[in-house]
C-alpha cells in the first residue's frame, strides 16, 4: 500500500477538455466534476506504472476472452479483438435515474405504438401518425398483425442511443427495438474493468449490472404460455457467421438458455421444438437475436429461405412466446422519432421526459420542404432500418453530393428522414497517453407494459471525432464501461442468489441439440488429428535436427510417407524416385507447416479446429475456449526473422502441451452428457484412423531394419514409455502391434478405441422398445470383437517371414473401410436429421 | 351467374417428405356483386391439423400441416359462387387522378386508409422512372382517374404480346416491360406498378376466369386456369377492377378469390416442405357455369 499521497491532479494533469464541449469528467480546464473525484484520486494512487500494468493484464484477458464482434467466419477472418478503454464513463446515479425514467417512459410508448399498429391502429384513423409512414415501411409485414402476445406487451428488451449536447442535457438519437444488442458487450466490458480495478470499483459505489440481467430472466420467465415455474426458454441465434454471435454465446451462457439457431427449431402441431438427440423438445419461450422476417419462410417472408417453418402459427395458437416480439422493429424508425412528443402526449397524456434530437420525415410535405433547405445543417437518415444494411446506406448517403441527395430525397421522400446536426460531450481516453473523444451511450431497458427496468450502466462508444459514431457500429471504433456512482452503499446482487423454486433433479443430456452434437463430434476429430499431425511433425523436425548423416536413418522415408499421405507435404516425397527432384524436406517442412491453404497442413488442421470451437463456444468451460485461444495464438511463424526447424520443435512441443491441456479438461472437467459423449467419439474415430494410417506407412513392408522405425512409432503413439518398461530396448514386431492394437490397457491402442466406442454408442438414446441391436451398437461391437479376437503373435510371424504385408495390410485395410461406416451409422441416426427445408414451386396464374 | 369451381393442385414427390406445411388462399370472396355460397377445401393425405381465419387483407386463408411421411400432396377446393351483374362505372364522374392522390395523403376515413396501403408496393418493390414516364402518359394533367386507367389498360392490351414462355413467377417487371411480353400476371404486375408510380392505389387480384369455348366445341374439362387483374381506387367510385389481358371492366365471368399488394400476398398455395427430393406439379381448374345441363 502506498502512503504518499501524490497530488490530486497527477494522473490527469496533462488532459484538457476541449473548450465550449460538455466534458464528462472535467467541469472546467482544471477541475474535476465531484462526481468523479473519487475515482480520480484512487487513480492516482495506483500510479502509472501500476495503471499501466493492470492494463496490460486487463488487454490480455480481453484478447483471451476473444471479445469480439464477429465470429470465425472463415478461419482467415480473425475476429477483432473488442477494442476497450480502461477509464469507464462515470456518472451520477441521481443524474442517471433522471435519464432512466425518461427511458421507461419512451419504452411506454414504443410498445402503446407498436400494439396500436398491430391491432386497431387507431393511431392512423385519428391522424397521429402519417399512414404513409407505416405502409411504407418495409417492416411492417401483415403477418405480424393481430398476433397473439402474453399481456398485450410487444416490446420486452429495447436499447436507446444517448448523447449529451454542449448545454449538459441528454438527448436520445435512436432506438434499438428490434432485438437490441450490445448488452453481452456492458457486461463484458463491466467483468474487465472492474476485475483491472478491484479496489477503486469498490470505493466508488458502482451500480451493479446484476440487477439487470435478474430482470430480464424473470421478464422471459414472465411470458412463459403455460405459467411454468421451469419453462424452456432458448436464444435464437443467427450463428457463428453473425456480426453478433459472441454476445449470443455471452448472453446465452449468463441467462443459463439453450443456445439455438434456426436450424434446430421445428413447429409440430402448432409447438415450437428443439430437435436434440433424444428427440424434439417443446420451447415455451424464445429469445429472439434474429430479425423478424428471417424467422419464417412460410408465415413472414418467403424470399427468405432461413427461419422455422411455421412460427407464426405457433405465435397465433399461443404455444410459445417471442421477446421481443415479431416485428417489434417497427418502431426503430427514425422516421417515427420526429413523431415522438405527439405520441407521447396522444399515449400516455404526458410531455417526453427527456427529447430525441429533432427530426424531420421527409414524407411530410413540409418537412421535405425545410430539410431540402436545411440540408447542410442536418445529418440525412435513411427513413427506416433495414437491418443489417445500416452502414451500407449510411455510407451511401454520406458519399451522395448535396444535389445528389435532394435528388434522391425528391425521387423516393419516404425513405428518408434528417435531423439535426449535434455535438457530443468529450471524456478522457487511453492509448499509451491520455487523450479525449467523443462518447455515445447506448441504454439498455427491459420489462413488459408498464414495469421497466433500465440497466444501471450502459454501453459507451468513444469515437475521435463525433462523426463515426452517428452510425451504429464501425470498425476502430473503442468502448468504454459506464459506471453509475451511488451516494450510498451498494447492495450486492447476483445471478446466482435466485429466490428459491423448486427444481427437479437432471442428469440427462438429451437435449443436446443434434447440430451441436455434429460440432462436437468434429471437434473431437479435429482435436485429435491436430495431436498426430504435430506429433509427425514434431518426430520429423527432430529427426533432421539431429546429428545423424539424415541418408542413414531408415525412419525418415516413413515419416516423409506419412506426412505425405496426410496432405502435409507433396504426395512426391513418398517416391524416392521424385524426391531427388523436389526441394530437402528439412527446407520445406517449416514453410509447409504454417500453410493454411494446403488442407492437410498443421496450420489448417488447428484453423479447423479453432473455427469448431468457437461454434460450440457455448458448450465449452472458459478455459477451454482460452487453450483453443492459445492453440491459435501460438502455432504461428515468427513475426522477425525465419522460423527454421529447431523453431518448429519447439512450436510443436508448446503446441502439444497445450492440446494435452484440453484432453485433460475433457476428461477431467467434462460433465459425462451427450455433449462429452460425442466430443468423445470423435476422438476414437480420429485416433484409430491415425493409428491405421501410421501402421499402414511405417510397417507395410516391414523396413530391414526395423527397430528405429519402432521406436519412432511407438513414440509417435505415446507408447514408447511402456514398450521399454516392459521390453527393455528389444524392439519387436509382436509387442510392438500388441501395444498399438490389441492392449487394452493402452490408451493409444486401436482396442481401446474400439471399447471406449461400444461404451460411448451403447449410450445414445434410442427408442427403449426396439427390440435388438441399433445399426451403431452392430458395428461397434464388431470391430471390439474382431481386435479381441486377433493373434498378434501370429500375424507379427507371419509379417516377418513372409514379409509381403498381405495378412496385416488386410487387416488394416478392413478396419479402414469399417471404422468410416461406423461413423457414417452414428452420423445418420443422430446427426442429419436436421435436413433443411424448402418452398414447395408457386403457381402463378396465366 | 352462378359457377361451380373445381381447383385441384397436385404435388407428387420422388422421395417421402416427412413434414410439410402450407398456407393457401384459395376461397373466393364474399363481394357486393359476388356471394360464395359454399367452399369446401379437401386435402390429401388428411392433415394433421387445419386452421381457418382471414388475413389482413380480408382474404380467406388455411393453415394446414402434414406430419407423417408423404409421397404426393393433393389440395382441392371447390366453391359454389354467384357473380352478379356489377354497375358500369362509365356512368359515375369520377374525379381528376391528381384528386384521387391527394385523397389517399390526406383521407383518414377506413376506406382511404385501407387504400393507402396500396399506393406502397411489399418490399420488394422500388421506383422505376421508366415505367412512371408511361404511365403519365395516359394522365395528361386533370384527366378523370376512371379515363386515365381505362387508357392504360387499352395501351398495355394493345403494346403487350400474350406469351406464355416469355416470362416465370419470378420475372421482375422492369423485364416484361423491356421485353413487352407476358403473361396476366406480368400486365396485372405492371399496370400495378404503373399506377403506384403516379401515387394511385392498386390492387392485385386474384381469381378465376371462365372460359367460352368456340362455337360448336364442347367445353374442356379442367382446362380453365387461374387469373389475375388490377384494382384500383378511383374515389368516390370506390376500387374498379380492370383486367389488361382482355382489355376490359371485370364481368360477371371474372370470378374474385383474393386482394393483395402482389402475388406473394393472395399466393393460392405456399408451402414449406423436409426433403421430398424432386417434385413434380400438375394442376387443373374447373369453372362450370351452373345452367341448363350440358348435352
Amino acid at each position: 500500500m502506498s502512503t504518499a499521497q501524490p497530488p490530486a491532479t497527477d494522473f490527469f494533469n496533462s488532459y484538457a477538455p476541449q473548450r465550449g464541449a460538455f466534458d464528462e469528467l472535467f467541469q472546467d480546464e482544471t477541475n474535476v466534476r465531484p462526481h468523479g473525484q473519487p475515482f480520480v484520486n484512487r487513480v492516482n494512487i495506483l500510479g502509472r506504472d501500476e495503471f499501466s500494468r493492470r492494463w496490460e493484464m486487463a488487454q490480455h484477458t480481453i484478447q483471451e476472452n476473444g471479445i469480439a464482434y464477429s465470429g470465425y467466419a472463415t478461419p482467415q477472418d480473425k475476429p477483432r479483438p473488442w477494442a476497450l478503454d480502461p477509464f469507464p464513463v462515470l456518472i451520477p446515479a441521481s443524474e442517471w435515474y433522471t435519464v432512466s425514467d425518461a427511458l421507461k417512459q419512451r419504452a411506454r410508448v414504443m410498445n402503446l405504438v407498436l400494439r396500436d399498429l398491430y391491432g386497431p391502429q387507431t393511431l392512423l384513423t385519428n391522424d397521429v401518425l402519417p399512414p404513409e409512414l407505416v405502409f411504407a415501411h418495409p417492416g411492417f409485414r401483415r403477418s405480424y398483425h393481430r398476433q397473439i402476445v402474453p399481456y398485450n406487451c410487444f416490446l420486452h428488451l429495447f436499447s436507446t442511443d444517448l448523447l449529451r449536447a454542449n448545454d449538459g442535457h441528454w438527448w436520445v438519437v435512436g432506438d434499438r427495438t428490434e432485438s437490441p444488442s450490445g448488452m453481452g458487450y456492458a457486461l463484458e466490458n463491466r467483468i474487465v474493468i472492474s476485475r483491472m480495478f478491484p479496489d477503486v470499483f469498490h470505493q466508488c459505489r458502482v451500480e451493479r449490472l446484476a440487477t439487470f440481467f435478474l430482470q430480464v430472466q424473470e421478464t422471459l420467465r414472465s411470458l412463459s404460455p403455460q405459467q411454468r415455474e421451469n419453462p424452456h426458454i432458448v436464444l435464437l441465434s443467427r450463428g457463428p457467421t453473425a456480426t453478433n454471435y459472441f454476445e449470443d454465446l455471452y448472453l446465452a451462457r449468463y441467462l443459463g438458455y439453450t443456445l439455438v439457431e434456426s436450424g434446430d427449431l421445428a413447429v409440430r402441431n402448432r409447438k415450437v421444438m428443439v430437435k436434440t438427440l433424444g428427440g424434439l423438445v417443446p420451447v415455451d419461450v424464445i429469445l429472439r437475436r434474429r430479425n423478424s422476417d428471417e424467422c419464417d419462410p412460410l408465415g413472414i417472408n418467403p424470399a427468405s429461405h432461413e427461419g422455422v417453418s411455421g412460427l407464426t402459427e405457433a405465435v397465433r395458437a399461443g404455444n410459445v412466446a417471442i421477446a421481443n416480439a415479431l416485428g417489434s422493429g417497427l418502431v426503430e424508425s427514425s422516421a417515427l422519432m420526429a413523431y415522438m412528443p405527439r405520441l407521447c402526449q396522444v399515449l400516455l397524456g404526458e410531455d417526453l421526459q427527456m427529447p430525441n434530437a429533432r427530426t424531420w420525415w421527409c414524407g411530410d410535405a413540409q418537412s421535405r420542404e425545410f430539410v431540402l433547405n436545411n440540408l447542410d445543417g442536418l445529418v440525412a437518415q435513411p427513413a427506416f432500418r433495414r437491418r443489417g444494411q445500416d452502414d451500407a446506406t449510411f455510407e451511401s448517403i454520406r458519399s451522395m453530393s448535396m444535389d445528389e441527395l435532394r435528388k434522391e430525397i425528391l425521387a423516393n421522400p419516404h425513405e428518408y428522414a434528417a435531423r439535426e446536426k449535434m455535438s457530443r460531450s468529450t471524456v478522457p481516453v487511453w492509448q499509451d497517453g491520455l487523450g479525449r473523444s467523443n462518447v455515445a451511450l447506448r441504454a439498455f431497458g427491459v420489462g413488459t407494459n408498464d414495469q421497466y427496468l433500465v440497466m444501471n450502466g450502459a454501453l459507451a462508444r468513444v469515437s475521435s471525432g463525433p462523426e463515426s459514431l452517428e452510425v451504429s457500429r464501425r470498425l476502430g471504433e473503442q468502448s468504454k464501461d459506464t459506471w453509475i456512482l451511488s451516494d450510498q452503499p451498494v447492495k450486492h446482487v447476483s445471478l446466482l442468489d435466485e429466490p428459491e423454486r423448486p427444481i427437479p433433479l437432471r442428469r440427462s443430456g438429451d437435449d443436446l441439440p443434434s447440430r451441436v452434437a455434429d460440432n462436437l463430434f468434429w471437434l473431437g476429430r479435429l482435436l485429435d488429428r491436430a495431436e498426430s499431425t504435430a506429433k509427425l511433425v514434431r518426430a520429423t523436425a527432430r529427426l533432421l535436427v539431429s546429428e545423424a548423416d539424415v541418408s542413414s536413418l531408415v525412419e525418415l522415408p516413413m515419416l516423409i510417407r506419412c506426412l505425405a499421405s496426410q496432405g502435409q507435404i507433396e504426395p512426391g516425397y513418398a517416391l524416392p524416385e521424385m524426391r531427388d527432384q523436389l526441394p530437402p524436406v528439412e527446407d520445406v517442412l517449416p514453410h509447409v507447416a504454417f500453410d493454411s491453404s494446403s488442407e492437410g497442413s498443421l496450420r489448417a488442421v488447428l484453423n479447423e479446429l479453432c473455427r469448431l470451437g468457437s461454434i460450440v463456444r457455448d458448450r465449452l468451460t472458459r478455459d477451454t475456449w482460452r487453450i483453443i485461444y492459445r492453440i491459435d495464438e501460438r502455432f504461428r511463424p515468427f513475426e522477425r526473422g525465419t522460423t527454421n526447424l529447431s523453431d518448429i520443435l519447439t512450436l510443436t512441443d508448446n503446441l502439444l502441451i497445450e492440446v494435452t491441456a484440453f484432453s485433460g479438461i475433457i476428461t477431467e472437467s467434462m460433465t459425462r452428457t451427450q455433449s462429452h459423449r460425442f466430443l468423445e467419439m470423435g476422438r476414437r474415430i480420429e485416433r484409430s484412423l491415425q493409428i491405421l494410417d501410421l501402421l499402414k506407412h511405417s510397417l507395410i513392408p516391414l523396413p530391414e531394419r526395423p527397430g528405429p522405425v519402432f521406436r519412432t512409432i511407438l513414440e509417435i503413439s505415446d507408447s514408447l514409455m511402456t514398450y521399454r518398461s516392459r521390453y527393455l530396448a528389444n524392439f519387436r514386431l509382436g509387442p510392438v502391434l500388441d501395444l498399438m492394437l490389441t492392449d487394452e490397457t493402452n490408451p493409444r491402442s486401436l482396442a481401446f478405441q474400439f471399447l471406449k466406442l461400444q461404451e460411448h454408442v451403447d449410450y445414445l438414446p434410442r427408442e427403449k422398445t426396439q427390440p435388438g441391436f441399433s445399426t451403431e451398437q452392430r458395428l461397434s461391437m464388431s470391430l471390439l470383437h474382431t481386435i479381441r479376437l486377433m493373434d498378434v503373435e501370429e500375424i507379427a510371424e507371419r509379417h516377418r517371414l513372409a514379409n509381403d504385408g498381405n495378412t496385416l495390410l488386410a487387416l488394416v485395410e478392413d478396419f479402414e473401410l469399417r471404422v468410416p461406416r461406423l461413423f457414417e451409422a452414428i452420423s445418420l441416426f443422430y446427426l442429419v436429421h436436421a435436413r433443411p427445408a424448402h418452398q414447395l414451386a408457386e403457381i402463378a396464374p396465366n | 351467374m352462378k359457377y361451380d369451381i373445381t381447383h385441384t393442385t397436385k404435388y407428387t414427390y420422388s422421395e417421402a417428405v416427412p413434414v410439410c406445411q402450407n398456407l393457401v388462399r384459395l376461397a373466393p370472396r364474399s363481394l357486393p356483386y359476388q356471394s360464395c355460397h359454399h367452399f369446401q377445401l379437401l386435402i390429401h393425405p388428411e392433415p394433421f391439423e387445419l386452421d381457418q381465419r382471414h388475413d389482413y387483407f380480408g382474404n380467406q386463408v388455411a393453415y394446414f400441416s402434414i406430419e407423417q411421411a408423404h409421397m404426393g400432396l393433393t389440395i382441392t377446393s371447390k366453391s359454389e359462387v354467384e357473380v352478379h351483374p356489377i354497375p358500369n362505372p362509365e356512368d359515375i364522374a369520377t374525379p381528376a387522378w391528381e384528386e384521387v392522390v391527394l385523397q389517399l395523403k390526406n383521407g383518414r376515413t377506413s376506406e382511404t386508409l385501407d387504400a393507402c396501403q396500396f399506393v406502397f408496393g411489399s418490399p420488394a418493390d422500388h421506383e422505376q422512372t421508366a415505367l412512371t414516364e408511361f404511365a403519365r402518359q395516359s394522365f395528361p394533367p386533370g384527366a378523370q382517374i376512371l379515363a386515365g386507367v381505362r387508357d392504360l389498360t387499352r395501351r398495355i392490351f394493345k403494346d403487350f404480346e400474350f406469351d406464355s414462355q416469355a416470362t416465370t413467377v419470378h420475372t421482375p417487371v422492369e423485364e416484361v416491360f423491356e421485353n413487352r411480353r407476358g403473361v396476366c400476371q406480368d400486365f396485372t404486375r405492371l399496370q400495378i406498378a404503373c399506377l403506384r408510380n403516379l401515387g394511385l392505389a392498386a390492387r392485385y387480384v386474384s381469381g378465376y376466369l371462365r372460359t367460352i369455348p368456340p362455337p360448336g366445341k364442347p367445353r374442356l374439362v379442367g382446362a380453365d386456369a387461374s387469373h389475375a387483374w388490377v384494382s384500383v381506387f378511383c374515389g368516390n367510385a370506390g376500387w374498379v377492377d380492370f383486367d389488361p389481358t382482355n382489355n376490359t371492366l371485370i364481368t360477371t365471368d371474372h370470378i374474385t378469390v383474393a386482394y393483395g399488394r402482389d402475388f406473394q400476398d393472395v399466393s393460392p398455395i405456399q408451402g414449406v416442405i423436409v426433403g421430398g427430393g424432386e417434385h413434380m406439379l400438375e394442376v387443373s381448374v374447373d369453372v362450370v357455369p351452373e345452367g341448363p345441363p350440358l348435352r
